[in-house]
């Protein structure tokens, strides 16, 4: 890298870190203040918004469900999301764009119609009520991200690797699970974990898909900020990302950070 | 494996290559599936007019909601707007993004590297939401930005609830997915080959140009065409930070749904924009090739 | 108490019609008492706004009726407008609707009451003891009890109005108010005061409102901001605007949190709405029974009071004690002469023409 280059990217890069940060930071100090009002620098230095959301068991139940529907999306767009990302990038396919698009049919609707739509959908099958009709739900609106996290890590698989497995007498499902799979692995788990999180935190499509009985934590937080913002709702947040930055390095220490950069 | 095997053999017999691509489309192809079923459902709501005597929708079908959409200047003035954002925070995110992610692959201390993926992923756990009011906090007339400003001396700006509020808070949102997809694509090109063009004179913006972004082009249309449609059906940036006077598409179609009870109206506007979309990445596909997903495949050709 | 003897008097009623049925059956008469309170849910679901409104609900009825019926009460938070086509799409396929009670404005509710998803509540015995705000505009019957109403009120900060309050929406066309006045995005609220301030006549609603559109253009040169109630707290409290024509409780929750608000009815006068409680239909015999308790029990003094304070509205019972500081408060009307100057449109002409003052309000503020 030269010089101006170096300079450049990381001029670039700090901005970047600056502007991703900054509201969580900013959530952060307001979940502090000890005033009625969300407000940074906060207003003196208290944890009663703390206090207040610790003995919360709606907030804790809703914590739960949304784990619940977080993994179901995994379980749905693992497979469906796998499969395909392999398919797009390593087969020639008549009508390829014609699928791509069909495909991307998830980010193209607006979440609201796709929200209205599954819930047309899942009401006249008579299943809204539970948490599993949510979670296929959120694997829904975002599968392409499974697909292109997968298909990027398959593009770069050596198809001498697949013939060479074949010609030593390996069959097809050998030559999938002992070679094709695991040259993707980075792809999967770098999708399944953007699943993972992205339905964790979905409150668009939920909200027409839950009843009072099985909310999940976003819509909560969605629907309470709806009527007011106050400094418990910081508070939350702040557990939630607690909860979430415990989680990434918990993970860390299985299997490393790098395996979403680097395929093996 | 063996039995495994020999079930394969059995329901897959000779010849079935042809259609294996086909058979792992099918669990995607039906899970998107489920959408499409909510289409119908919309699609059939958008030929239906509602009558405000008794809210309920007509019995017959026809395209008055099209009509009435497609000759409002408002339509164009939203559509336009939603098209336009959609560019510009597609373009700035990339430029943006570009960086991080080669810094984030390129970097020799691991430390740097799990700084910028955490840096990247926390976001995701304020929602967007939340985030939008961090914003709030931090851009307002009585924000840390124009608190610092009022030290200088400077008159409190209004960085809030305007059109540039909406369209950085929207790349602040685009930035981490647009980060991840280009990065495995970056993964992808040596290192050496950089070296090399560096030995042959190629100064560093020549390198970029002409070696390092053809290689990413497949990632950075992946991250385009994934930003981009992101942004076009967004809800929650232009709600929060435009102030109610930068709507796009999809606010009008949350109007027309939640707030004027014009389920029928409200469809026809969401068929509009679903078209509008799948157009623009027909077009973007048909220009710019498949992106990520037909990286290597042309000179690797499989069967 | 009232909910108790209602209840009493409703058991026998229903008692001594099943008595018939017990002659014919032959069973003991008072296992039939019993058995014919018709069976308790474990819950009901409310929808409610959050916030400082579910809070004074929960208060004032909610756990009153808990404490006397042992049903729990869920709140559902989420939004009027956006409750309405689950409940819709639930009464339409013919499934169990996703709240057994909807806390909903009027004109909203009388949409779901034209389409015939609302109960009828005519025969709650505690509407007898209501005023006549209680009952619904445009509608047959009471298809939604309203319990309260509110007023659109022009609110304020004093510190920005040095000469004393605004009288009239054409003081916040002084170019020192640019960008510093807000809305709700719809302009709901001040279509009513906006076409008197144009120039026109109530009459002219809803056949001849070039004045309102024409005033409302002048206003958008004033760039101001659109928002949704928790947005008007919100910018009151960050600085961000000095005057807003939003609903009283809104300026008032950002008074008790500590920051200087007023407000005022200007001479254009101020639209005053009513929020009431309703039952979407396709529950079971049971659930119905003790939604509708919950509704009646709504409607009694004591439960009004607590939930009215927390609130600071006037309510639909004869006899309440005003919160602290607001009576004779203009958003606290409860005599004749004090809507006198409180604009009161039908709910059935809201409904009708209110997705064309919306659109069109949006056209001009968006072009």
């Amino acid at each position: 890298m030269g010089r101006t280059q170096t300079v450049l990217f990381r001029v670039m890069v700090t901005f970047a870190v600056v502007m991703l940060s900054a509201p969580t930071l900013v959530v952060l100090g307001a979940s502090v203040t000890s005033g009625n009002i969300i407000q940074f620098p906060p207003d003196g230095f208290s944890l009663r918004w703390y206090n207040a959301i610790v003995g919360e068991q709606t907030l804790r139940e809703a914590f739960i469900r949304s784990v619940q529907v977080a993994i179901i999306c995994v379980l749905v767009s693992l497979p469906a999301g796998t499969l395909a990302g392999i398919a797009l990038a390593r087969y020639r396919i008549r009508g390829e764009k014609l699928i791509q698009v069909y495909l991307l049919l998830p980010f193209t609707i607006p979440l609201i119609g796709s929200g209205i739509g599954l819930m047309l959908a899942f009401g006249q099958a008579g299943v809204l009520g539970s948490l599993w009709p949510i979670g296929i739900a959120t694997a829904t609106i975002n599968l392409p991200f499974m697909i292109w996290a997968v298909s990027s890590s398959a593009a770069s698989l050596d198809p001498d690797l697949e013939l060479a497995a074949m010609s030593c007498g390996a069959g097809p499902v050998q030559t999938f699970f002992s070679v094709t799979l695991p040259a993707v692995t980075p792809g999967v788990i770098t999708g399944s974990l953007l699943m993972f999180i992205l339905s964790l935190n979905e409150f668009l499509v939920s909200l027409l898909l839950v009843d009072a009985r099985i909310v999940t934590l976003p819509v909560q937080i969605y629907n309470s900020i709806r009527s007011i913002i106050t400094p418990d709702l910081a508070a939350v947040s702040v557990v939630f990302i607690a909860v979430a930055l415990s989680a990434i390095i918990v993970l860390d220490r299985l299997v490393g950070l790098e395996v979403f950069l680097k395929s093996k | 494996m063996d039995a495994l095997e020999g079930v394969f053999a059995v329901a897959w017999p000779k010849g079935g290559g042809k259609l294996t691509p086909y058979l792992l489309l099918v669990p995607a192809i039906s899970v998107v599936g489920l959408l499409v079923i909510g289409l119908v459902y919309i699609g059939d709501s958008s030929l239906r007019t509602l009558d405000r005597t008794t809210f309920l929708f007509s019995e017959n079908y026809s395209l008055e909601n099209y009509r009435r959409a497609l000759s409002e200047g408002f339509t164009y003035t939203i559509i336009w707007r939603s098209l336009f954002g959609a560019f510009v925070v597609t373009i700035i995110t990339l430029i943006l993004a570009f960086p991080y992610a080669y810094m984030m692959v390129r970097t020799r201390s691991a430390l740097v590297r799990k700084a910028l993926l955490i840096a990247l992923f926390l976001p995701f756990f304020i929602g967007q939401v939340v985030r939008a009011y961090g914003w709030l906090i931090i851009l307002g007339n009585q924000g840390i930005i124009n608190d610092a400003l009022g030290l200088i001396g400077i008159e409190p700006l209004r960085l809030l609830f305007n059109y540039p509020a909406v369209i950085f808070g929207l790349v602040q949102y685009m930035l981490p997915f647009a980060v991840l997809m280009l990065a495995p694509a970056l993964t992808a090109i040596p290192e050496e080959m950089e070296a090399a063009a560096g030995s042959l004179g190629a100064d560093w913006f020549q390198t970029l140009l002409h070696v390092v972004l053809p290689m990413a082009k497949p990632g950075l249309i992946g991250s385009g065409i994934v930003v981009l449609t992101l942004t076009l059906t967004d809800f929650a940036m232009p709600a929060i930070l435009g102030g109610g006077t930068q709507d796009f598409i999809a606010n009008a179609i949350y109007d027309q749904f939640f707030r004027t009870s014009d389920q029928g109206f409200g469809s026809a506007l969401t068929i509009i924009l679903v078209a509008t979309g799948s157009l623009v990445v027909g077009i973007a596909l048909a220009t710019f090739g498949a992106g990520t997903l037909a990286l290597g495949k042309s000179e690797n050709e499989v069967r | 108490m009232t909910t108790t003897k209602n209840v009493n008097r409703r058991q026998i009623l229903k008692a001594s019609a099943a008595l018939g049925a017990v002659s014919m059956g032959g069973l003991a008469a008072p296992t039939i008492l019993r058995a014919q309170e018709p069976p308790k849910p474990n819950e009901i679901i409310i929808r409610a706004w959050g916030g400082p409104w579910v809070a004074a609900l929960e208060a004032g009825v909610s756990n009153p009726f808990t404490e006397r019926t042992g049903i729990r009460v869920i709140h559902d938070l989420t939004e009027d407008n956006e409750i309405q086509p689950r409940v819709w799409a639930a009464v339409a396929q013919g499934r169990t609707p996703p709240i057994h009670i909807n806390w909903d404005t009027t004109v909203n509710a009388t949409k779901s009451a034209l389409r015939g998803v609302c109960e009828d509540l005519s025969d709650l015995p505690n509407i007898a003891g209501t005023l006549d705000l209680a009952k619904p505009v445009g509608v047959e019957g009471y298809p939604i009890v309203n319990t309260y109403g509110y007023v659109y009120v022009l609110a304020y900060r004093p510190e920005a109005f040095p000469d004393g309050p605004p009288t009239s929406y054409h003081d916040l066309l002084d170019p020192r108010f640019r960008g510093r006045i807000a809305f709700y995005n719809d302009g709901i609220g001040f279509h009513f005061p906006a076409q008197i301030a144009g120039g026109g006549t109530l009459e002219g609603i809803p056949d001849n409102m070039g004045p309102c559109w024409e005033f409302v253009e002048r206003i958008k040169e004033q760039e101001p901001l659109l928002g949704e109630d928790p947005d008007f707290v919100n910018w009151f409290q960050n600085g961000e605007i000095d005057a807003a024509c939003t609903i009283s409780t809104n300026a008032l929750g950002a008074r008790r949190n500590g920051i200087d608000v007023a407000w005022t009815v200007p001479e254009e006068g101020a639209k005053f709405d009513t929020d009431g409680l309703w039952i979407p239909r396709g529950h079971s015999e049971g659930d119905l029974y003790w939604s509708r308790e919950y509704i009646n029990f709504a409607l009694t003094p004591e439960a009004q009071q607590v939930w009215l304070d927390g609130l600071g509205l006037p309510g639909v019972v004869p006899g309440l004690t005003p919160p602290e500081g607001l009576a004779g408060d203009p958003s606290y009307p409860t005599e004749p002469e004090d809507f006198e100057r409180l604009i009161r449109i039908s709910g059935q002409i809201q409904v009708e023409h209110e997705s064309e003052w919306f659109s069109r309000f949006k056209q001009i503020m968006q072009g």
